[in-house]
């Protein structure tokens, strides 16, 4: 049970995958102007995240590992990543139109979206792992739920910033400042809010 | 040195890559065609022929997201043509031959915007805040004492795709020579002030007061009081007044412009 907490706290706040580890900036940046299509996009970016750490911890344990070759981690996570949102994009397309339309091109974007990449990186690192979360030894389990609460801080993260930006365009602000730049400003606010976790 | 990199090469391990890696993606390979069968989607390729013959303009005038949504709700008979105003008679022609629905050909339409307050329309209050229309109605219906006074926020500005709307002492004036006559504007109005009135009209009237005169005296320099006085010299008889204001019937307009010198608050306007 203090292992479930600590991997909750851990991927959520700790070492949440945007605002402290600074990775999947891009759709954090591009898709966060309005709640919905941010919500759906850390939903999508969760799935694939959870299903990415499902398939790539058993392949680099049990195919990678006693094969002695470990240097093909990048290939075959990015092959592995690439293939199932491809997947998920005609599941979309056939079960959730709306979704399907709403999140337009940051679905394949999620292809390349570093913080999955960075996931399943992350989760094969044994050493690192146990240092982060104080467990004995890596397992499956702890691959897989990771990868969700990753994906759920990714969410967190996108959420947030999407209610503060709606906020945001609501307000009388000077022209300099106007889109882009008070955006980047209210990032560095939320991370800065997540780096009290961290201290 | 070429030889020296040949003898680096471990094949055992060349071998061992090659395999795995052209298992895992044979392996993903096949799931990915099993799924795309699975998740086929029919589509309707005369939606497809139809979104071809749309403007393209994506102005979202129709109440649709785009040009492809307004092509598909098309084909499944949910709306009609005419909401599109930024499509040509000719191209609409061709898209009822391909659905077979019925078409009637119609003036083309442009927009204009029915008020010249601005800075001659009196305020209530200083407004300070954000700029949009909408938002500025929410409080007290706007700062000016006019209810239907322009507000000169410019959400109309905002939505043109053509960029024909500019602000001209705080009242949106609409450029009619580039309007794209997508009625993007007219929705986007929140005091309903901008109409599609047809491309061959000569004169418009400025105002879209529903106030007795004397109101309007109190509010405004240049609203329709509702004297009469155009209608009554119309030679046509292509005014009336509906609800203390004045109306063009633009089917019997001959573009005279009497009504345009005679009209006491210059409220009827010439293009």
């Amino acid at each position: 049970m203090a292992e479930f907490i600590m991997i909750i706290v851990s991927a959520v706040f700790i070492n949440n995958f945007v605002v402290v580890q600074f990775l999947g900036i891009c759709p954090f940046l591009g898709v966060s102007k309005d709640f919905k299509s941010a919500l759906g996009m850390g939903l999508a970016v969760t799935f694939v995240m959870t299903i990415t750490c499902l398939i790539t911890y058993p392949i680099y344990v049990y195919v990678l590992t006693p094969l002695k070759i470990e240097f093909l981690e990048i290939i075959v996570f990015i092959f592995v990543i690439a293939s199932i949102v491809q997947m998920i994009e005609m599941a979309l397309k056939k079960f959730s139109p709306s979704l399907y339309n709403a999140m337009g091109i940051y679905l394949p974007l999620i292809t390349t979206n570093c913080a999955v990449l960075g996931v399943a990186e992350l989760v094969i690192d044994e050493a690192q792992m146990i240092s982060l979360l104080g467990i004995s030894s890596m397992n499956m389990g702890v691959a897989v739920l990771y990868g969700l609460f990753a994906g759920l801080g990714f969410t967190l993260a996108i959420v947030i910033m999407s209610g503060l930006r709606e906020k945001i365009t609501r307000l009388p602000i000077n022209k300099h400042l106007k889109g882009f730049p008070i955006a980047m400003i209210a990032a560095c606010f939320i991370a800065m809010a997540f780096f009290v976790f961290s201290v | 040195m070429n030889l020296l990199l040949l003898k680096s090469i471990n094949f055992n391990t060349l071998l061992i890559v090659i395999a795995v890696v052209a298992v895992i993606s044979i392996v993903f390979a096949v799931l990915i065609v099993l799924v795309s069968k699975l998740c086929l989607v029919k589509t309707d390729e005369r939606a497809d022929a139809v979104a071809s013959h749309l403007a393209g303009a994506n102005c979202g005038g129709c109440g649709y997201a785009g040009c492809s949504d307004f092509a598909k709700a098309l084909v499944e008979g949910k709306a009609s043509l005419s909401c599109c105003g930024a499509t040509s008679n000719e191209d609409k022609q061709e898209i009822s031959a391909i659905l077979g629905i019925p078409f009637d050909a119609e003036e083309k339409k442009l927009a204009v915007v029915r008020c010249a307050g601005g800075v001659n329309a009196l305020d209530k209050f200083q407004y300070v805040g954000n700029e949009g229309c909408f938002a500025q109605s929410l409080l007290q219906g706007g700062s000016k004492v006019c209810s239907t006074a322009c507000l000169g926020g410019g959400s109309c500005k905002a939505i043109c795709t053509n960029h024909a709307i500019s602000l001209k002492e705080g009242v949106a004036v609409v450029d009619r020579s580039i309007c794209g006559s997508c009625g993007a504007c007219v929705i986007a109005c929140p005091k309903n002030l901008v109409e599609l009135i047809p491309a061959s009209a000569k004169v418009y009237v400025a105002c879209a007061t529903k106030c007795k005169g004397k109101d309007v005296m109190g509010a405004c320099k240049v609203g329709c009081i509702g004297c009469g006085l155009c209608a009554k010299n119309c030679p046509n008889g292509a005014i009336s007044m509906v609800d203390n204001i004045a109306v063009i019937d633009y089917s019997k307009c001959s573009g005279c412009k009497i009504c345009v010198s005679k009209c006491p608050r210059k409220c009827i306007k010439e293009f």
